[in-house]
């Protein structure tokens, strides 16, 4: 059962996440301030933590930069009510993981701090393989068993994203900063459309789905069960 | 209004303590110090002067005396004294044991050197009478042991001492009274000015923005930082203005999905029969919230872009390959509405900008002008090349936008009324204007068939 670290002052907020990560299986510990939190940080045993920016005590940013030049490298998302382009690069700078804006999704933050603990290895292998799916990223080419698929490069590259995170839930808006490098929320439900070509190429009729689009939250790559 | 009254009304000690009237004093008693002493300065040249001139012609006497005869020098001393009409002169012939021989000095003053004119008192005795006198006198010792004595009478310098002094009383009092009068005067107006000032600014605190600070048509410093401050508190009523109607706007907007959402589970938890119906309901009112969030975040993107906090990422930025790829992201959307997306691309132009916010503002062009048009129609995203300019141009076949309401697309949230149904948060254009706006372009919306949006960038 994957440890996280909650460090959030306001405590209806602490608990609806804590009860929500605690169904989607985290054991879950809350920290009310920046010094509880960077004292349960230090006696360790979170696999990632969730911090607030602005906590009583002690600045969240300031609690992770501790940390970091304490040698603690456990992944941290930052939460914020700051959405601003530059607050979030400064979260990232100062050695926070992932950046997520107040108010968000649940299921967003669940599926971001799964994406954490599961960071993709960065396999030197130059042939993804996900069960009858290859990417071969030097020749650039891919193929679902004997059957080739021509992709476009941005379609290219998004099942390159997807093969490396196989069977984790992968929200619009992680597409959108990691794949189309977005800054913004466009108004047209771009990532639809693009992932539905995608679809349309990977998974042909008479064939297992691969891409699986759940509602209302994103889409997941899987080996054909 | 309390406040108001209370120093509408001067009273004397209230700009007595005025910075104009202490300053007025302190130069009115400058310039009373520099006459004094200018008065001072020539009163004491003109007795030196005069006292010199006494010297040398009491002394010229004395040695034109001293050398005559006996006899003739009685008779010159009888003839010098009768001489004289103004009483003054002095002169006096002592025997060695002091007594008088001739001359109208009772005695001789003690402690005179010979032969050196000094300052001495003597008592002057004619046909007047007696009289203490304070005058100048030179004596020689004669042969013989007699004692010669010529003198004159100091009056006449301190006659001048006195006209001098009066002078100084005359100009000197009129000009300290008029200083200080004027001063009191000029802080006087500096007060009412002020207290003008005070109430005018208290109204404005209290809210009132059209209020503006009294100007005359006078350019001395005041009016000035009056005119400066003019000019700011229009701007600020404008800001004000601007931000009330964004409020309203925003009002608006949050309002119209918040009351769907509410609408909806109200029906819903009156209505829905099974688990899924309600859960239906719920997932609704959610993308309904979900609405107004990014409402507040595409306004605070529309802030954080106005306020221009991001000019540390501006970097050089090529135009063709950005508009290339907004093109490709667009095209499957294009295709799927069966409109068609033409990319044309006649210039090669470098501009200096943000190319994230860049890509954004064609992005957002785009995406309205796909949106837009209806099924079968075109929508070309050109680079050109126009007087010297590079112009990025976005056309469509759409519904177009009228004159009226050219202006008021740019404007946050407005939508025009036609498109009230479909998607959008009515802020594309609004964050496409601040985003121009940042990197000093130009941002058109072109009559036409259809409609024509181009950002325009002047080349340096």
């Amino acid at each position: 059962m994957p440890r996280l670290l909650l460090i959030e002052d306001d405590k209806e907020t602490a608990d609806e996440i804590a009860a929500e990560l605690g169904d989607r299986g985290f054991d879950v510990s809350w920290a009310a301030d920046g010094i509880e939190g960077l004292a349960k940080a230090r006696s360790g045993g979170a696999d990632a933590m969730i911090v607030d920016r602005l906590l009583p005590g002690m600045d969240g940013l300031t609690v992770i930069e501790t940390l970091r030049s304490e040698g603690n490298r456990t992944p941290v998302l930052v939460l914020s009510a700051l959405g601003a382009v530059d607050e979030r690069v400064r979260g990232l700078r100062s050695g926070g993981d992932d950046y997520l804006t107040k108010p968000f999704a649940t299921v967003e933050l669940v599926a971001r701090i799964e994406a954490l603990l599961r960071r993709p290895t960065e396999s030197p292998d130059t042939v993804l393989r996900v069960g009858p799916l290859e990417l071969d990223l030097i020749k650039r080419t891919a193929k679902r068993g004997e059957r080739k698929i021509e992709l476009l490069p941005r379609e290219f590259r998004l099942l390159e994203y997807m093969m490396r995170r196989k069977d984790q839930m992968l929200t619009r808006a992680m597409l959108l900063e990691e794949v189309w490098n977005y800054k913004f929320v466009p108004q047209t439900n771009l990532v639809d459309v693009h992932m539905g070509r995608l679809r349309h190429k990977v998974d042909e009729p008479n064939e297992l789905p691969m891409i699986t689009n759940v509602r209302g939250v994103g889409f997941i790559l899987r080996a054909p069960a | 209004m309390c406040a108001a009254s209370g120093s509408s009304s001067v009273r004397l000690p209230d700009f007595v303590r005025t910075t104009t009237f202490r300053s007025t004093l302190v130069i009115a008693g400058a310039f009373v110090l520099g006459t004094v002493l200018l008065f001072g300065f020539v009163y004491w040249q003109t007795a030196a002067y005069l006292t010199s001139s006494f010297d040398t012609l009491i002394t010229g006497e004395l040695h034109i005396i001293a050398a005559e005869s006996p006899e003739r020098r009685l008779a010159h001393i009888n003839e010098r004294l009768d001489n004289d009409p103004r009483h003054v002169r002095i002169a006096g012939l002592f025997a060695a044991d002091g007594h008088r021989i001739a001359g109208n000095m009772d005695t001789l003053p003690g402690g005179l050197t010979p032969e050196v004119p000094a300052d001495a008192v003597v008592v002057r005795v004619d046909t007047q009478g007696r009289k203490t006198e304070n005058v100048r006198l030179a004596t020689v010792r004669l042969a013989g042991g007699q004692i010669l004595a010529i003198g004159r009478s100091n009056d006449e310098i301190a006659g001048i001492a006195n006209i001098v002094g009066r002078s100084l009383m005359l100009g000197l009092l009129p000009a300290f009274g008029l200083a200080v009068v004027i001063g009191l005067l000029l802080s006087l107006r500096a007060r009412r000015r002020l207290s003008e000032v005070n109430r005018r600014i208290k109204s404005i605190v209290a809210g009132d923005l059209r209020e503006r600070l009294p100007t005359r048509k006078g350019n001395d410093p005041f009016d000035q930082l009056a005119a400066s401050v003019n000019l700011m508190l229009g701007e600020i009523e404008a800001l004000v203005h601007e931000i009330a109607g964004v409020g309203n706007d925003i009002a608006h907007d949050l309002r119209t999905p918040l009351t769907r959402v509410r609408a909806r589970l109200e029906r819903g938890r009156a209505r829905a029969a099974t688990l899924d119906e309600l859960r239906g309901v719920v997932d609704q009112s959610i993308a309904g919230l979900d609405q107004s969030m990014a409402v507040v975040t595409a306004l605070l993107r529309i802030a954080e872009i106005e306020h221009n906090r991001r000019l540390e990422g501006f970097g050089q930025v090529q135009l063709s390959p950005l508009l290339r790829e907004v093109g490709d992201l667009y095209e499957p959307i294009a295709e799927d509405k069966r409109v068609t997306l033409q990319v044309e691309v006649a210039d090669e132009a470098t501009v200096h900008g943000d190319r994230d916010l860049l890509f954004e503002a064609v992005a957002n062009l785009v995406d309205n002008a796909v949106k837009f048009t209806p099924e079968g129609g075109r929508v070309t995203l050109a680079l050109l090349r126009r007087d010297g300019e590079s112009v990025i141009q976005v056309k469509d076949t759409g519904p177009g936008i009228s004159e009226a309401e050219r202006e008021a697309v740019v404007r946050r949230f407005y939508r025009s009324d036609k498109s009230r149904n479909t998607e959008g948060l009515g802020l594309g254009l609004s964050l496409v204007a601040a985003i121009v706006k940042l990197h000093g372009f130009r941002l058109t919306i072109a009559a036409g068939p259809g409609c024509t949006t181009e950002i325009a960038v002047p080349t340096r």
